[in-house]
């Protein structure tokens, strides 16, 4: 069996067999040293993972490492949904696409700055409130994803690593979800039926959460208007003024007068041309024309589909 | 057009016919725009008539031009027919004429000299009777029909060559035709040709005997060529494939204008003999008796006119052969028992247009015409003459009254021959036929459907397709009355007594007519040999009778006959009535006083009254019908397999009371801040469309709300920000809820739950409505800013490209829920209601998506509009009637509609113009060039509603079904289909419906304990509850509260929360967002309740080839162990050589392998305790 792949150790896990699939399995997670694109300070502690089980939890790899290293080495996991979860999340925080009007948000980002104010804790709290509760007890990932495993030390990444290549010899594969089962939700029918409950969250909670947004959603607003405000009458670092409109309300407003407008006018023009038609001898005769070849272009073109058609088809051939 | 009215009265009939269907086509407005082509006039200066306008593209013209070319027969497919026919002709002409002798005598002789018998019609001559025969030399041969015409075409059921043997003068007398003398003279003829026929081409071909289309007075001598039995190679035997198998057929006839034609008329009675005991039906006339012997003098007159015609008219061939294609795909022919009207009858009737036809000398048709012109006006002929109604006249000439003979049989009368070609129709295949021309009329006056599949390729006459009920008569001891002065053979007056009587109990016009179309066909034997008796009598006695409902009518379980009255009028007509319906017939008084004769059924669907009534009255009339094994009926199966039961349209009538009932509360409620707009219901549920109808009142599980949606009046106070917008929603829906609760007098629980959303902007929460007495709803907000800000958010170039993408698929969500389909909902309601079939052939055609483990790839609208689809364009029929025939006719769509490269176009609302069709092609084939690998748009269905093409058939951007599983779906339709047609009558309805498990890589079965239980949630169960992981016991979830004992139990009595998605769903849409979203596996499952076992399938683009090792892998792999075998295939010359090879040794180290063992692993552990077995039919995991 291969041990390595490239520049990753390759990590068999057994998995156990289950009442309804009874063959044992083995699951190969694939382990290197993290080391992103951008450096952080905790690389040099952690583990890159890649095809984790779609049943993972933080409990799952800890007893994972704990079979590998013994306990106390694990310290964290971070997996690759969450993560793209939470960038999305903090990406969205600046511009703020979603959670203010369109008009303050391009604001925003024209102003190009962000004030560091000490209320910042507090707004992240406050958005969190905002959030509508969690309808699972548990997610399931995707198949094949990966994951970030922080470990106590340097040392301990040079150990599971020694670890991993160890098993291959021994054959002594670590188990998957020893030890964890009453430690998290299950899954399956009572995971399930968590979700068709928490589908429906208590009234006063959810009412909350949505005042709590409400809340930011104002507070925001309000701070794009004032920007708005400030940068009408403020030149940048060019020395130009922003050009603004009062309100979020006015542009859609106007458009929708703009296209009215426009449509009058095509009208009008189409009025106009109509009038001059048939008007000349020319006129008619070259419409005669045209009326002509379009009678013989269609001819030839039902000519090409039927061709098309016998090639398709092969014949045409009444069914039997 | 004729300006004179008073010239247009003296028109003959057939001209008067023409010019109706004229002025028909035109008043309805669709005639005459094509003139300034130049192809299509209306009406030339010789008063020409030429048929009314062909569709706006002559697509059809061109079609059915290939089609003739395409169905000519080849010339040497009947290898070897002109060589036996001048044989034949040889042969005939060498025997010996000889003097008269006694009739009884000379057939004797003939039987112990050759062990030939005379082909004598019943009844037989009497031994004693003293008729002369004697033999002479023919007066001429001739070969006509198809065969000189060359008019056969390439599908054909049997190929006949027909030459006719004019029977010499000197052998008969004028007075032959009394008696049936005449046609026992023809039946020594035919037999002494048979002699010598038989002795000299005995070797080369089989003899037997036929009756000449099934008619029982004509036997003619019929000659099959036997086949070359050499051993061939392959090659020969590919071009044998090409050649037919054919017969001759040698035909005695009458010479032309031997008999007084004035004598043969149809009034007539001709054959006395045998009627002299019975006093009245003395003169009793014989019209077919008296037809036939006119038919056996006017061959060579027919023969004549063809060869004139097609000389005249360069079309009439080709039209002869469309035609014949026409008729074949119909099930008619010239064989009296199917139909009587054929090839044959079809060309004499366009010769006798052409040539005549109208007032003097004048021809209704113009020879000019093109084949398809020809075609069009005959099946405009034959869609305005209803000939069971009223007589045919063509030509000039001395017009008879035939008033009183169409009341035996339907007639078109050719005047110059005096002869009515349509003797052999009964007057049920008239009416079959007419109806037939209708609709094949109205099909080729739609504009903007293909005519051609539907008018010549489709086979029409697959009896479950076309008919709502068959039945089958066995008539064996009902046969036993003597025969009649009329000579028609007893099938066919039998025939013809089970459709009178069954035409007056289910088509009578007072009564309201239960049945549409009965159609009734005998089958019969066609030959037997030279040596046996014709009179053994056939070996399976039964008639096929076949009903078409009016599904209105059909269901109708009281009939209300006459009042009874105290005048005579009345009286009579009561006596009637009660003479014809026997004790079945009541008194009953109804509303306003009336008091009539009336009929009270006992059984409830349409297809069981039909059957009640039709065993009550054959057995009342012709003691045929209670006994089990005379008459079975078919097609009531497919009812049996959905409990489709009558009461149905009554639970979905509940369902929308409950739901208008719902929507004036949301109205009433005070206190909100914006009024309601509309409530729009969009679930299957509430269009009479789910499989399931309905449920109300407490079940086993929690209440399944049925969805709609609510728009409110338009307000400037949205938030302009589409997170902002959503929450608005909740709290909008909060406040509904508490609104609704308020009231106590109403007794209803709200609850807001949320949807399993993946970001902000979309779609939150809904509110569910459950109410005390079992209906509970699911509402959803309508926000007409959100679709403002998403189609800004689509149109604006200067976001980045993944938001727009997003903001398209929301889009295309929120078009899809509160635009589509609150209109899909109506337009099915509509159609619901016009076509009562519509609800059952839409659930059965589920059923069977969800038998084939489909349901879960296709959305229900999209099988809805399916189902929709044949009743909008039912070509070649009219739209179904039942529930079996849409279905199986929708199956029939599925399995032919080639959807890489049609899109499908529903004209929901007939406003769908030729502007929005133009618009609707291009954007599909926008679609198929950008998209030519169908991995976004596979199946494209547009509507008047939905103009976009994929409003039901994409979801969340991806195609819905994809290409994969959309081929399926074809292949699984045309194996139903093929079943349906090649089993006939005896088709099992449930093989349809039964699928093989054994071709899915993985079975998942599910618990359906487990699943039961899952489906049942209370608000104070614990979400946190901690179960084992993945394996834990199925009480597990319960949160230990459940006790044993149901009174311990503190939840008995409390409401169960409504169901958010069933559990089985909820499952198959995770392992779907985890493997199959282009991964590795692709589930199928039917319905969630009725399939508990989930497929799947390895993805073959992925499982089958290995993959070089990366990061971001798809789904889990295993490393390929040992794979060093390419390692020194390079040699190590030079140095970068050795680099080569490294290289390729290290890329094959990295490659790896889908672990499927983990992968099942994985999926049983997600299930849990739900999974009650995962199975691989086929074998081991890999």
């Amino acid at each position: 069996m291969t041990t390595t792949l490239g520049e990753f150790s390759v990590l068999p896990v057994s998995i156990p067999p289950l009442p309804s699939f009874k063959h044992a399995a083995v699951h190969y997670l694939y382990v290197r040293r993290n080391a992103p694109k951008v450096p952080t300070a905790l690389d040099s502690r952690s583990l890159f993972l890649t095809n984790v089980p779609v049943d993972s939890t933080d409990l799952h790899l800890r007893g994972l490492f704990a079979s590998l290293v013994g306990a106390g080495r694990f310290e964290s996991v971070s997996f690759a949904d969450e993560r793209a979860a939470a960038a999305a999340a903090a990406a969205r925080e600046p511009s703020a696409d979603s959670l203010l009007p369109a008009s303050a948000a391009r604001l925003l980002r024209m102003s190009r700055k962000r004030k560091h104010t000490a209320d910042e804790e507090e707004r992240i709290e406050e958005e969190l409130r905002s959030r509508l509760p969690d309808t699972w007890t548990r997610r399931v990932r995707k198949s094949g994803g990966t994951a970030v495993v922080v470990l106590a030390d340097e040392k301990s990444v040079e150990q599971v690593l020694k670890a991993i290549a160890k098993t291959h010899k021994s054959k002594k594969y670590p188990t998957w979800g020893e030890g964890v089962e009453k430690k998290v939700p299950g899954l399956g029918s009572a995971w399930i039926k968590a979700h068709n409950r928490m589908c429906y969250p208590d009234k006063d909670m959810l009412q909350a959460s949505v005042d709590a947004f409400s809340a930011v959603f104002a507070r925001r607003e309000a701070e794009a208007q004032e920007l708005a405000k400030r940068l009408r009458n403020e030149p940048d670092e060019d020395g130009f003024v922003t050009v603004t409109r009062g309100g979020g309300r006015t542009a859609p407003a106007s458009r929708n007068e703009a296209e009215e407008a426009r449509k009058k006018m095509i009208q009008k023009a189409e009025k106009k041309k109509e009038e001059l038609q048939n008007f000349y001898r020319f006129q008619l005769r070259e419409r005669k024309k045209e009326q002509q070849q379009e009678l013989v272009k269609q001819f030839e073109e039902d000519r090409r589909k039927i061709q098309e058609l016998k090639e398709r088809r092969g014949r045409f051939r009444p069914e039997a | 057009m004729d300006s004179n009215p008073a010239k247009r009265r003296k028109l003959e009939n057939a001209e008067e016919e023409v010019e109706k269907a004229l002025a028909l086509a035109s008043s309805s407005g669709l005639s005459m725009r094509e003139d300034s082509s130049g192809l299509f006039m209306t009406k030339n200066a010789a008063g020409v008539f030429v048929p009314p306008r062909v569709s706006k593209s002559k697509i059809f013209v061109l079609e059915t031009y290939e089609l003739a070319v395409e169905v000519k027969l080849n010339k040497t497919a009947l290898p070897g027919a002109d060589d036996l026919l001048h044989r034949a002709k040889e042969c005939i002409e060498k025997i010996e004429s000889h003097d008269s002798l006694p009739i009884a005598e000379a057939a004797s002789k003939l039987e112990e000299k050759h062990g030939i018998r005379v082909p004598f019609p019943e009844p037989r001559p009497p031994e004693n009777s003293n008729y002369k025969v004697s033999f002479a030399k023919p007066a001429q041969f001739n070969v006509v029909g198809s065969y000189v015409s060359k008019t056969m075409v390439e599908s054909q059921k049997d190929y006949g060559v027909d030459m006719v043997v004019v029977m010499p003068e000197e052998i008969l007398q004028e007075k032959d035709y009394l008696d049936l003398r005449y046609f026992y003279k023809r039946a020594y003829y035919l037999a002494v040709l048979a002699v010598s026929l038989q002795e000299e081409l005995g070797s080369s071909a089989k003899l037997s005997y036929e009756h000449l289309n099934g008619n029982h007075l004509c036997p003619v001598l019929a000659l099959q060529p036997y086949r070359s039995k050499t051993p061939k190679t392959t090659r020969q035997f590919k071009a044998d494939s090409s050649k037919k198998d054919y017969r001759i057929r040698i035909i005695p006839c009458a010479p032309e204008g031997f008999f007084p034609k004035s004598k043969l008329h149809l009034g007539a009675s001709l054959n006395r003999k045998g009627q002299d005991e019975g006093s009245k039906t003395a003169t009793q006339p014989t019209p077919f008796y008296n037809s036939t012997l006119v038919a056996e003098g006017c061959f060579l007159s027919y023969l004549k006119l063809f060869r004139q015609i097609e000389r005249k008219c360069q079309g009439f061939k080709d039209a002869c052969r469309l035609g014949r294609v026409w008729l074949q795909q119909r099930g008619f022919e010239g064989h009296g028992s199917d139909g009587g009207f054929g090839h044959f009858e079809w060309a004499l009737i366009l010769a006798l247009l052409i040539q005549g036809g109208g007032s003097r000398g004048t021809a209704a048709l113009s020879p000019q015409l093109n084949s398809t012109q020809l075609f069009r006006a005959m099946i405009q002929f034959l869609s305005v003459t209803d000939l069971s109604e009223k007589a045919c006249v063509l030509g000039a000439g001395e017009r008879p009254d035939l008033q009183e003979a169409v009341k035996s049989g339907p007639i078109i009368y050719d005047s110059a021959r005096q002869l009515n070609v349509a003797f052999k129709m009964s007057p049920s295949s008239a009416a079959f036929l007419h109806q037939h021309a209708k609709w094949t009329r109205s099909l080729l006056n739609e504009d903007d459907v293909d005519k051609l599949d539907a008018t010549f390729i489709l086979k029409a006459d697959v009896p479950f397709q076309s008919f709502d009920l068959v039945a089958r008569l066995k008539y064996d001891g009902a046969l036993d009355e003597s025969v009649t002065a009329d000579c028609r053979g007893r099938v066919w007056e039998f025939r013809d007594k089970v459709y009178r009587i069954l035409k007056r109990a289910l088509a009578d016009k007072e009564l309201g007519a239960r049945a549409r179309l009965i159609h009734i066909c005998s089958k019969e034997r066609s030959s037997w040999p030279l040596t046996a008796d014709s009179s053994s009598p056939p070996e399976d006695p039964i008639i096929e009778i076949r009903i078409l409902f009016d599904p209105l009518n059909m269901a109708r379980t009281v009939d209300r006959g006459p009042t009874a009255g105290a005048s005579a009028e009345e009286k009579e007509e009561c006596e009637k009535f009660r003479r014809f319906w026997g004790e079945k017939s009541e008194l009953r008084r109804f509303e306003r006083d009336s008091i009539r004769e009336a009929l009270i059924w006992t059984s409830t669907t349409p297809f069981e009254l039909c059957e009640e009534i039709m065993r009550y009255i054959l057995n009342l009339h012709i003691k045929i019908g209670y006994v089990y094994g005379d008459l079975t009926f078919y097609g009531n199966e497919f009812s049996a397999l959905l409990p489709l039961k009558h009461t149905d349209t009554a639970t979905f009538n509940a369902a929308r009371k409950a739901f208008s009932d719902f929507e004036k509360e949301v109205r009433e409620l005070e206190g909100l801040p914006l009024h309601v707009r509309q409530i729009a219901p969009i679930c299957p549920e509430l269009r009479h469309a789910s499989v399931k109808p309905p449920s109300f009142g407490p079940s086993k599980s929690g209440p399944r709300p049925m969805e709609c949606v609510i728009s409110f009046e338009a307000s400037g106070k949205w938030p302009e920000s589409l997170a902002a917008i959503q929450r608005t929603k909740i709290a909008f829906l909060q406040m509904i809820g508490k609104l609704l609760e308020q009231d106590e007098s109403r007794e209803v629980k709200t609850y807001v739950g949320l949807d399993n959303a993946k970001s902000d902007e979309e779609n939150l929460a809904f509110l569910d409505v459950v109410y005390e007495s079992g209906a509970s709803f699911r509402l959803r907000i309508h926000s007409d800013l959100e679709e403002t800000l998403l189609d800004r958010q689509v149109k604006d170039k200067t976001v980045e490209q993944h938001v727009r993408t997003k903001a398209t698929t929301l889009l295309a969500n929120f078009r899809r829920l509160h635009t589509y389909l609150p209109l899909h909902t109506q337009s099915i309601n509509t159609y619901v209601t016009r076509f009562p079939a519509l609800s059952g052939t839409i659930r059965l055609l589920k059923h069977w998506f969800s038998a084939h483990k489909l349901t879960s790839h296709f959305t229900e609208e999209f099988i809805e509009l399916v189902a929709l689809h044949v009743f909008l364009v039912p070509y070649p029929w009219d739209a179904p009637s039942s529930a079996h025939t849409g279905f199986l006719r929708a199956l029939l769509f599925l399995s032919r509609w080639d959807w890489r490269l049609e899109q499908l176009v529903l004209d929901t609302g007939d406003d769908v113009t030729a502007v929005d069709r133009e618009a609707i092609d291009t954007r599909f084939h926008t679609w198929r060039t950008i998209d030519p690998r169908l991995n976004h748009c596979v199946l494209f269905v547009a509507t008047a509603y939905d103009p976009s093409g994929t409003g039901f058939t994409r979801l969340a951007g991806q195609p819905k079904p994809s290409n994969v599983v959309a081929t399926r779906m074809t292949a699984l339709a045309k194996s139903a289909c093929r079943v349906v047609k090649d089993e006939g009558l005896d088709l099992v309805v449930k093989k349809l419906f039964v699928h093989s498990n054994k071709d899915y890589d993985v079975q998942i079965c599910l618990n359906s304990k487990a699943l039961k239980s899952a489906q049942r949630t209370y608000a104070t169960d614990d979400p946190e509850g901690r179960g084992g992981d993945g394996g834990g016991s199925g009480s597990g979830g319960d949160g230990g509260r459940a006790s044993k004992f149901k009174n311990l139990d503190e939840r008995t009595g409390q409401d169960m929360l409504p169901i958010v998605q069933h559990p089985s769903d909820v499952l198959l849409e995770q392992l779907n967002t985890t493997y199959a979203d282009g991964g590795p596996l692709v589930f199928f499952r039917g319905e969630p309740d009725e399939d508990n076992v989930i497929a799947a399938i390895w993805n073959p683009h992925m499982c089958e080839r290995r993959r070089t090792f990366k990061v971001n892998l798809p789904t889990s792999y295993k490393p390929v162990g040992g794979v060093m075998e390419v390692e020194v295939e390079g040699g190590v010359a030079l140095v970068e050589g050795v680099a080569e090879v490294r290289r390729v040794v290290e890329e094959e180290e990295e490659q790896v392998d889908v672990n499927k063992e983990a992968i099942v692993s994985e999926i049983a552990r997600i299930g849990g305790d739900l999974i009650e077995e995962i199975l691989l039919p086929k074998g081991g995991v890999m």
